[in-house]
């Protein structure tokens, strides 16, 4: 059953049973309310008939005769009974030896009167009872003249008042539909509009579930729903970032996965087709000398990606040596290595260093300094310089590399991090790269808590910073 | 009629190692580096087959397959991928066929002969020195002389005419000629050679390449 028939049925079920429920109390309240009255007021006639008898009494007593008390009783009866002639009263008297001495009923009287049971003098009694479809209040009281008990019985009938309540029961009842009726058409709209948020909801809950995972439930009340429909689109905006940052890590993945198996395929690809060239023609020196030098070249190349995707993978591993080092003592390490490379290209390489002492791994530091400048060679041309110069700024430890050379177009700019991103396949190819050094020096700079910076402009050179702000977590300078 | 293939690869090593080993079996080859030289190069000369690795410069393979679809040309795509989406991509795209790197040149001239042969494009006849083969009749012929083969003699010097000047392993012979099912001896080879070197006089010719197999020289 749908949540808005539950709320209609149930909502309708407990209205039916406390409206019903309260309009047969009221009902039956007024009705025993008025009975009461009719019984009261009975029973005030009865008490004015005592009275009356009780006062003549004294007179009947000078007479002591069976048929005068009887021609007395009768009269004051008839009085009584005339006073209230519209109304259904009637009268019985009757003495101790069961003698009729007056009656105007016009129906049979019970032959068992349980009210007289254990009636005394000077008491009166009453009881409802049931004759002829018709319910007739009896109230007796036993009064003694002349030492005789005479039994006066005045009744009304009462089925009016029956008559009041049936009549009332069956407006009642008209109106109880037409309340029905009308509550169940009310509530069938409110049911329903209560539960449409819920079903809004339930259906963007499925358009996410296949996975239109920007759908957003749009519900601006204030009530609980409104609050788990905010809370709704909170979870779906976390899933939703979670699965973007899935399938974006899973396209790098990917990319690093092709790219690393064309950078593996193409050096293995000349090699295997020059060998098996030279191992299946006929020989001729010319050829046979250039196959091996790309045999050679293709066979240095695989062994440069091999050393580069050590460096990689070693740097994901966690044991670094972090000691206190002077960078500028690092770079005047290296410095003589550094200008071998830059020789054979004809590159000056100029250095100017501040004292920095800095918790580092001196061989990762290395490795980053070695492909910065790598990189800036690549990109230089003969008879061009590369800046290689760190200073401290705003407490800060800057380490810049800074070339003349090509330049990095606006729309790298974002991947060269990127494991096996190259910007210019031909250039790089032909110095042996495979697009790992900024990776690498990624790598190490955040080892050291440090960020690379990229400023370029195309044809008037890159300058490449690492800045390291070792204040925080891993900070080891100050202590 | 010489074949004209078109080269697109980065890779100047492969580049280079690929045309040389269609050179030696007789195509014409123009060689390019990136998609807009070959798309250029399309549009001016007209080819007969092109290879054409997915990763190039400038215009990656799929796009560039895509604007040379108007020209017909058979495409064998040469590609370091070898996830399957890429191969039913490239396929889809109109490609005949794709090498996944490395490969082997002998490979690669089997599947060139593939391709043409599917367009229409094969040879009809083989010359070499003084013997001329009908491809279509299967007839083989010395000085105007018809020459009498076994249906093997005749596939042995047809694959050995095909792959001029490279040379090819007993493997690779009972491969093309016997078939890839074939368990026979590997000296089954060696018979057929000798049959063919006497009935043809290629003595001379069919050389024995040690550690390897034969090869048939010019």
């Amino acid at each position: 059953m749908k949540f808005w028939q539950k709320i209609y049925l149930f909502s309708f079920l407990v209205f039916v049973i406390i409206f019903n429920a309260a309009s047969i109390m009221v009902i039956e309240r007024s009705h025993n309310k008025m009975l009461g009255q009719e019984i009261n007021n009975v029973l005030s006639q009865n008490m004015s008939i005592h009275s009356s008898v009780d006062a003549i009494v004294p007179i009947l007593r000078i007479y002591d005769s069976i048929d005068y008390e009887k021609t007395v009783l009768t009269s004051i009866a008839n009085e009584f009974v005339a006073k209230n002639s519209d109304e259904h009263v009637y009268m019985e008297i009757t003495n101790d030896t069961n003698q009729m001495i007056f009656s105007n009923t016009d129906f049979t009287m019970p032959t068992h009167r349980e009210e007289l049971d254990n009636l005394d003098i000077d008491e009166i009694n009453y009881i409802l009872r049931d004759i002829d479809q018709h319910t007739i209040l009896f109230t007796s009281n036993i009064t003694n003249i002349n030492n005789k008990r005479y039994v006066f019985t005045y009744m009304k009938d009462v089925t009016p008042l029956y008559q009041d309540r049936l009549d009332q029961y069956g407006f009642f009842v008209r109106v109880d539909l037409a309340a029905c009726f009308l509550y169940m058409l009310i509530m069938l709209f409110v049911s329903r509009g209560l539960t449409k948020p819920i079903n809004q909801l339930n259906r963007t809950a499925q358009v996410i579930a296949q996975g239109g995972f920007s759908e957003r439930v749009r519900l601006k009340s204030k009530d609980e729903i409104g609050v788990l429909a905010r809370n709704f689109n909170d979870m779906a905006s976390v899933v939703e970032n979670t699965i973007n940052e899935l399938e974006r890590h899973n396209q790098e993945k990917q990319r690093f996965i092709n790219n690393f198996t064309h950078e593996l395929k193409t050096p293995l690809t000349s090699i295997i087709g020059y060998t098996n060239f030279l191992r299946t023609t006929k020989y001729n020196e010319e050829r046979f000398l250039d196959g091996l030098n790309i045999i050679y070249s293709e066979g240095k190349r695989l062994e440069s990606l091999s050393f580069k995707l050590m460096d990689l993978i070693m740097l994901q591993e966690d044991h670094f040596q972090m000691e206190e080092h002077d960078m500028g003592a690092v770079i005047a390490e290296i410095e003589p290595a550094l200008e071998m490379m830059a020789k054979e290209k004809q590159v000056l390489i100029i250095t100017d260093c501040e004292e920095g002492k800095l918790q580092l791994d001196k061989d990762l530091i290395k490795i980053l300094i070695f492909n910065l400048v790598d990189n800036a060679l690549k990109a230089s041309a003969e008879q061009q310089s590369i800046m290689l110069r760190t200073y401290w700024r705003d407490g800060r430890y800057i380490l810049e590399v800074i070339d003349q050379g090509i330049g990095i177009s606006k729309e790298h700019g974002d991947k060269i991090f990127e494991p096996f991103y190259m910007a210019d396949k031909a250039r790089t190819r032909s110095y042996n790269g495979a697009g790992l050094g900024l990776s690498i020096c990624q790598s190490v700079a955040s080892i050291h808590n440090a960020v690379i910076e990229v400023g370029s402009k195309e044809n008037q050179g890159t300058t490449i910073g690492v800045i390291f702000d070792q204040i925080g977590p891993k900070g080891g300078m100050n202590s | 009629m010489q074949k004209k293939i078109l080269i697109v690869e980065d890779d100047i090593h492969i580049s280079k190692i690929i045309k040389m080993n269609l050179n030696l079996v007789n195509y014409v080859t123009t060689e390019v580096y990136d998609g807009l030289a070959a798309l250029e190069a399309v549009k001016q000369e007209k080819f007969d087959l092109i290879l054409l690795d997915v990763m190039i410069p400038l215009l990656d393979g799929f796009a560039l397959m895509e604007k040379i679809q108007p020209y017909r040309i058979p495409v064998i795509f040469l590609t370091a991928k070898n996830s399957v989406y890429d191969k039913v991509g490239g396929l889809n795209l109109g490609a005949d066929d794709y090498m996944v790197k490395p490969f082997e040149g002998i490979e690669l001239l089997a599947r060139i002969e593939t391709v043409l042969r599917r367009y229409g494009k094969e040879e009809h006849m083989i010359k070499f020195r003084n013997i001329q083969i009908d491809l279509d009749k299967r007839e083989v012929t010395q000085q105007g002389e018809p020459v009498e083969l076994t249906p093997k003699e005749y596939e042995l010097i047809v694959v050995l005419l095909k792959n001029k000047n490279i040379a090819l392993s007993r493997e690779q012979f009972i491969d093309k000629v016997w078939g890839g099912d074939y368990y026979g001896e590997t000296r089954t080879v060696d018979m057929h050679i000798k049959s063919v070197r006497k009935k043809l006089q290629l003595q001379d010719h069919i050389k024995t390449i040690y550690k390897i197999g034969y090869r048939l020289e010019d």
